[in-house]
Formats: C-alpha cells, structure tokens, sequence
C-alpha cells in the first residue's frame, strides 16, 4: 500500500494526492477531469546554483554561468542517438523543458498515451548521456538563444533591474549565461551538475489530469532506482540590503523608454507559511498602491505618462525576493519620482481601509481561475512546492493578511536605499546629443 | 461539451459553448468589419475609447473598482486581423456564480456592466470625450511604434506587408499612424454608430450559463439599435506567385531574422486543408518537423526555425533567427528540407508523429475557454461550422501523396531579412 496523503481546500473545492516513491521522489498527483494531461519532472537547481558541493565531497565545484540551462537542453539527447522529443512524438504528446533562477523543469501534455509519455520523461531525465561532440554542436543554438534575448527589451531590462538591485548574489546572472561563459561548458562538468543536483531527493513529480495515483506509481516502479538521498551545500555569497545600483540603463531599438522600478527585499522569512504570508500581503498591499483601480496607475496613464499597463509583482523564495512594476513610457524618471511621493504619501496617510479590503478580495476570489488549466494548477503548484509552500495554502495565505500586516510592510519595504530605476532607452540617431 | 448558436438579432448570433469543465465563464463580444484603410483605425480605437469610461463608471479607476466588486472579473478590448476581416470588440471573464460569497449572479451582473461599456460611452453631444480619444490615439500611435520592439513579430510582420502590399491583407489590424491621427472624437462617434448598426456581430460564451436569460439580456441591448447588416466581403486568395522577391533591410540588433513568405495555395475550406495542416506539420511544425531537426539540431545555425500557416488567407511563413553571416546558407537548409518533402521524403514514423501532435493539439484546445472561442469563431467566420473532432477525422486520411500534393502548391512570394547591423554580430562562427 502507498502511503498517500490528501491535501484539500474548502474554498477552492481542489485537492491534490502526495506521497513519496521507493527511489526517494516525492510525487504529487492533482485529479482534473480535463482532456489534458500534464506533468512536469523537476529539479530544485537553476541559474544561482554555481557554487556547490555534496556533503562528504571535500571542494566546492565552480561552474560557469548558464550551466543549467545547458544541461537542460543536453538532456534530451539518448544513449542510443535518439532525440527525445522524436520519441514523445510518437505518442502525440507535447514536449517542452524551462531552467529558471532556482529550478529546472522538464514538462509534456498529452490527450492519450499517458502511460507511455510519463515513462520517457522519467526516462530520459534519469539517463544523462553527452559526449564531447554533441556538447559542442549545442553551442551554436543556445548562442542564438541568447542572441535573441539580447536583442530582447523587456527580456534585457529585466535582466538590468537585477543586476542594479543585486551586488554578489547569483540571480543577477542571465539564466542562459553568455556566448563567452557557454564557451567553457564540457562534457565532464556537464556530469558533475548532473551528479549532485538530479539526485530524486532534489526532485518532484507533480502531475495533472484525468489520472490516477496508481497508474503514477506504476511508472515510476518501472523506471526509477531506489537513491541514496543527497545532502546538497549550495554557497551563496552574501547580498547587503542596499541595492548595488539605484539607476541603470541602456540604448536598444526601441520606439519609446522601457522602465522597471526594482524594490529589493532581503528580509526573508525562515518559514516558507510565512513566506507564502508575505507574498500575499505583499500582493495586496501592491494592488492598493500600483493597482489598476488606484489613483497612481490612473493618473499616469490619464496624464499620458505610461502608455498601457503596468506590470507589478513580487517574487519571493528563500534565497532571494524583490518587487518590480514595469511599464513604458516617454519620462521613466517622472514615474519614479510619482512612485516615491506615492509612497510616501501612503505612509504618511495610512493605507485606505476600503481599498485594502476591496484588493484582499479580488486576490482571494482571482485565485479560481488558476484552475481551469492542468498547466497552470501543475506550473503554480510546482513554484509554491520549490519554496516549501503549497497552492491550495495560498487563498488561506491571502484571507489571513490584516490591514496591520500591510501597513507594516509598506513602511519596512519600500525605502529609498532599496530602490533601483532600470531603463531601456530609444537608441540616438546620429547628431543627437 | 456542445454549440448551440441563437439568432439574438439581424445579423447578430449568440453561440454558446456549454461546457462544466471551467470555474469560469467567458463572454465576448465580436464585431466583425470588412478590413480596410477607411475604418481600421476606427474601429480598432473604438474599444480602447470604450473601455476609458461610461455614464456610470466614468473612468478607468470606477471600472476597474466595479470589476473588482464583481469577484476580480476582467474587462478587455479585443482587436484582431483574420482574413481579410477585422475582429473588434469586448472580452470578459468572470468566475462561476457558485463561487459567489454572496449568491449573486455574476454572469447576469458582468453582463450587464458589459452593456453598460459598450452602449452607454461618455459623449458630447455626437462626439465622443475630446480628452479620452486623444489620449487613446495616443496610446495606440505608440502601440503601433512599438511594434518594432519584438524583433521575430516585427520581421514576421514586415514580410506579410511585402507580400501583401496591394491587397487588403497588407494592412495591418491598427490601421497606420497616419490613420490614426486622421480620427476624430467626431469621425469616431459617428463610425460607433455606423458598427452597431451594420456590422455583423458574433457574441461567445463560453462556460455555464442560462442561455435564454442571457439570450434575452443581450437582445434587449441591442434592440435600441436600428440594424442593417452589411455582407462582409471574402477574403481575397491569391494561390501562387510567378515573382518572387528578395528584400532586406538593415536594423542595429544582433540577430538576424528571416522570414520567408510562400503562397500556401490553400484555405481554411478546401478539402485539402487537412492536406496543409500536415505538411505545415512535417515541414517546420513543431520539434520533430523537418526543420528543427535539420536547420537547428544537426546545422546548428538557430534557436528556433519553424514554419506556420495562415489559412483565413492561404500564406505560410518560415521564421528563424540566425547570425547574419549564415543568412545564405540557412535560407538554402529551409528551402532544402522544403524540396524533401515535395520529393516525398518521408518516413511513416514523420507522418504519423505529425499526425498524432496535431490530433493532440486539436484535443488540448477544448481545454480551454480561449482555444474553444479561437477554433468556433475561426469557423463562423469562415461559413464553417466543423469541430475539432471533425478536423481529427479527416487528418486520418490524409496520406503521403496528398502531403507531397500540398507541399508542391506552396509557391515563394517574398524574404525577408532583417539584417543585424550590430558590432560583433558578423563576426565569424
């Protein structure tokens, strides 16, 4: 007999089915009568991870920048010289990976032939094979990933909004490295990445559809090995509160100015309940500040500042978090000073109790429509459980915020030596100043 | 899941996708217009006006409020090229009434303030706000100026231009700057009157919901109107090219980009549409078509190279980003694995692959509210009315010769290059 636990939600009329394999994976198995199935098969290793050993190993190991993202797409290659999206293909599913800050994901849908799928992603996961050649013939075409990037604004300022917010740590790394850094890349380091983070203690099965808890097992008996948990020391160097560059920008061919404003958080809850706590109060604290329905974003854009919407978030896990809004417009510098008096102003004022409420109960009622997908449910779930947290946690997260918690998280988080203005500006045309 | 469609008024058609698999219900409402210089910009501004405020929510800030009150419901203006047919209007979202704290009918009330949006807009006497169409004018000048931003759409965007120049198609759904700064609140007002008086309009739900009642509630918004439906004209297919034409154009990025535009030689209603769809497939469909496991995997000359169709008009496009120096040698590995396939150089394992990824995509899109909308107003439009399943039923007997067939009607028109000018992007590899 397995030894299943059921997690469920009241509010959300969801639940979902956990429980840990012979190898030492734990599998989660979310019931959707759906056409769809999904499943995503992950590490808890990305871009930040450069600096690394196993317990009992006496050296750390230094990897080059974009190592994870290269193992990612090495995997796909077979002993037997088969690409793995050709096998796949032959039971029509839909094949796809993602490398991250702080995991890497191997994913497929399907319609049919479940079974027959989920056993190549196992599979192909758990049978790293790369030889000297095939690691080199992969230069070529991450090089032109990373070209298109470059090439990318909102990708580009992205990027420079974590290098201004971000001295030493690790997520101001592009994810996908450089030409220069891939350069470096070799079979053997290929392995050791390998080695220490595909250990299944260090992994997750999270699955979505019309599917069973048994039929799960019964792949997973017949591909996976029983392994030995890793302990994985990861060294990270250490981050100062203050952001490293309060302003950064740079020329692309852009028809107006890109902006981000960066607010970095190095205040980082231990418990990852109230970590998912603070991301909810973040988000609605947000919402009443830099919402559509406040006067900030509706000044802007009425005064033709912004044009279009603002996208503002917060991000949070354990090793770093931050808030962001970016947006376009002609004066990214009258933005920024707005976004200061506004804040100041609703410290001075106090946080409108209405406005609190009416954000806390949009955030609550929104979280329905994140699951009317088995890619959404299986991708939300997947970053709340990297971080320890759980989806079906996170409306009880939000219900539980009172207007105190908010209002002491305007005045802790946004101060003037956490902030950074990133722009992306229209290139010059000869004779410009 | 199942299609009923209701005549709610002339020219006026709610279909209703009743389906119990979502937490969540859509309603979108879609005008339709025959794509031309004269009204693009209209009617393309005409949802962003909409949307700035009504007589009773009179700016954005009441708007968004009223959405939030009604449990995060979302508001948007939806435009839309398909064919030579734009697609205009309101899309809205809301989760099921059974979620409601306190048993209000959501659907009924999102309805409602739909309406509200779309027959109560803030006039000046027989103009629209002065303040509001500027600064959406605005908005939309930039948004068409950016378009430049995204290089692969941009590159994608300016080959259709080529080849389409002198038809309709070559324009795009924004109407140009130039058309935009010609609308007046004005001019704009006048043409609102003129769409909901003439244009045909398909109105979607998808979700649950009492049909009747939201039948009823529709029809009673649009009785104020005095409607007179204009007969949209088809879409012009042009089935091949005798001249095709190279053209390139110097941009500072890194990357190039080609594009390169065939003449497909077949539409949306042909019998052999599903003949297209699965050469599309084995020729640059997905990761196991010919060009990604050629022009990426073994040359290593890009990220990504894929081919797409676009049957409303019958075109298909190649796309890839390379360095500007593999500009020749790219171009001829698409054009190589082109001619495999009309040779008939495939594989049982490639055609079945192909047909089983497309019979899983056609499935996956009945998943959600947005693929089921695409794929039935795809067919209003088209005088269409096939399913999903349909589509998976005749790919089953598509067979080598009819792949080869489609392949050979494809006929080059126009590349495209948009050549990276950038320091170090010639440098060699």
């Amino acid at each position: 007999m397995l030894n299943v636990t059921t997690k469920k939600s009241e509010f959300l009329k969801e639940e979902y089915y956990t429980y840990k394999h012979n190898s030492g994976l734990d599998v989660y198995v979310f019931q959707k009568k759906l056409s769809t199935s999904y499943a995503l098969f992950a590490t808890r290793y990305g871009s930040i991870d450069s600096k690394f050993k196993l317990e009992g190993d006496k050296d750390f190991t230094v990897v080059p920048d974009g190592i994870a993202h290269y193992l990612e797409h090495k995997l796909f290659e077979n002993p037997n010289g088969e690409d793995t999206f050709t096998r796949y293909a032959r039971y029509g599913a839909n094949a796809n990976a993602y490398t991250g800050n702080t995991m890497t994901a191997y994913l497929f849908s399907c319609t049919s032939n479940f079974k027959e799928s989920l056993e190549i992603l196992l599979d192909f996961v758990s049978t790293p094979y790369f030889t000297p050649e095939t690691v080199e013939k992969e230069q070529g075409i991450i090089a032109q990933e990373i070209r298109m990037y470059d090439d990318h604004p909102s990708r580009k300022l992205y990027q420079m909004m974590l290098e201004a917010l971000y001295e030493k740590h690790n997520v101001r790394i592009n994810v996908a490295g450089t030409v220069e850094s891939i350069s470096h890349i070799t079979a053997d380091i290929l392995y050791e990445c390998y080695r220490v983070f595909y250990n299944l203690s260090n992994m997750m099965l999270i699955v979505c559809g019309d599917v069973s808890i048994d039929e799960v097992n019964e792949v997973c008996d017949k591909v996976l090995k029983e392994q030995a948990p890793a302990n994985i020391i990861r060294d990270y160097p250490e981050e100062k509160a203050e952001v490293y560059q309060s302003r950064i920008e740079c020329e692309m061919q852009v028809s107006k100015p890109l902006f981000a404003i960066g607010i970095k958080d190095v205040d980082i809850p231990d418990d990852p309940m109230e970590r998912m706590k603070k991301s909810a109060a973040m988000d609605i604290l947000n919402d009443v500040l830099f919402g559509k329905s406040g006067e900030f974003y509706n000044k802007l854009y009425e005064e033709g500042i912004i044009s279009g919407s603002l996208d503002v978030g917060y991000g949070i896990c354990k090793s770093y978090a931050n808030n962001s809004i970016f947006g376009e417009g002609t004066d990214p510098d009258e933005v920024f000073e707005r976004f200061k008096a506004c804040v100041n102003d609703a410290k001075k004022t106090g946080l409108d109790r209405e406005d609190f409420e009416r954000s806390k109960r949009a955030l609550y009622a929104a979280m329905i429509r994140w699951f009317d997908s088995t890619e959404d449910i299986a991708n939300n779930f997947l970053q709340f459980k990297l971080d320890d947290g759980d989806l079906l946690d996170y409306a009880d997260a939000i219900a539980s915020v009172t207007y105190e918690d908010a209002t002491v998280l305007l005045d802790a988080t946004y101060k003037d030596e956490y902030y950074t203005l990133a722009i992306v500006k229209p290139l010059r045309t000869e004779g410009e100043q | 899941m199942s299609l009923i469609k209701k005549r709610i008024a002339d020219g006026i058609n709610l279909n209703y996708i009743e389906t119990d698999k979502f937490k969540t219900g859509s309603l979108s409402i879609n005008f339709i217009a025959p794509l031309d210089s004269s009204s693009a910009a209209k009617n393309a501004l005409i949802p962003n006006i909409l949307m700035r405020g009504s007589k009773k929510y009179p700016n954005m800030a009441e708007i968004n409020k009223k959405l939030d009150y009604l449990y995060a419901s979302s508001l948007s203006a939806r435009n839309m090229k398909r064919g030579e047919m734009q697609i205009f209007g309101l899309g809205a979202g809301m989760i099921d009434s059974a979620y409601a704290m306190n048993g209000e009918d959501i659907i009924a009330e999102v309805t409602d303030f739909v309406g509200e949006i779309l027959f109560n807009p803030i006039t000046n006497g027989n103009a629209f706000d002065t303040a509001y169409t500027e600064s959406e004018k605005s908005n939309l000048i930039d948004a068409i100026k950016a378009k430049i931003n995204n290089k692969t759409y941009y590159a994608r965007q300016r080959c259709i231009q080529e080849m389409c120049k002198n038809e309709r198609f070559g324009l795009d759904e924004t109407g140009t700057v130039d058309d935009v700064t010609a609308c007046t609140a004005e001019n704009l007002f006048a043409h609102y009157k003129t769409a909901l008086e003439t244009y045909p309009v398909e109105i979607f739900f998808v979700g649950k919901c009492d049909i009747d009642a939201l039948g009823e509630k529709l029809a009673e918004m649009f009785a104020k109107t005095n409607r007179k439906p204009i007969a949209i004209p088809k879409t012009e297919v042009i089935r091949s090219c005798d001249k095709p034409k190279t053209i390139t154009e110097d941009m500072p990025v890194n990357q190039g980009k080609l594009t390169i535009g065939f003449r497909s030689g077949i539409t949306l209603g042909d019998d052999d549409y599903p003949a297209l769809m699965m050469f599309n497939e084995v020729f640059g469909g997905g990761v196991t078509s010919k060009l990604f496991m050629n022009v990426r995997e073994k040359m290593s000359l890009c990220y990504y190279c894929a081919s797409a169709p676009d049957a409303t008009k019958g075109l298909l496009t190649v796309a890839s980003g390379i360095e500007v120096d593999k500009r020749d040698i790219a171009e001829k590995a698409i054009f190589d694995q082109l001619e495999a396939v009309r040779a008939g150089d495939l594989t049982d394992e490639e055609i079945t692959s192909a047909r089983m990824g497309l019979v899983n995509n056609y499935r996956e899109l009945t998943d959600s509210a947005r693929g089921l909308e695409t794929w039935y107003l795809g067919r209003a439009l088209a005088g269409l009315s096939d399913t999903p399943d349909d589509v998976i039923e005749a790919l089953s007997k598509v067979t080598r010769d009819d792949i080869v067939a489609a392949a050979k009607k494809a006929s080059l028109d126009t590349v495209y290059f948009l050549n990276g000018t950038l320091k170090g992007a010639t440098k060699n590899a």
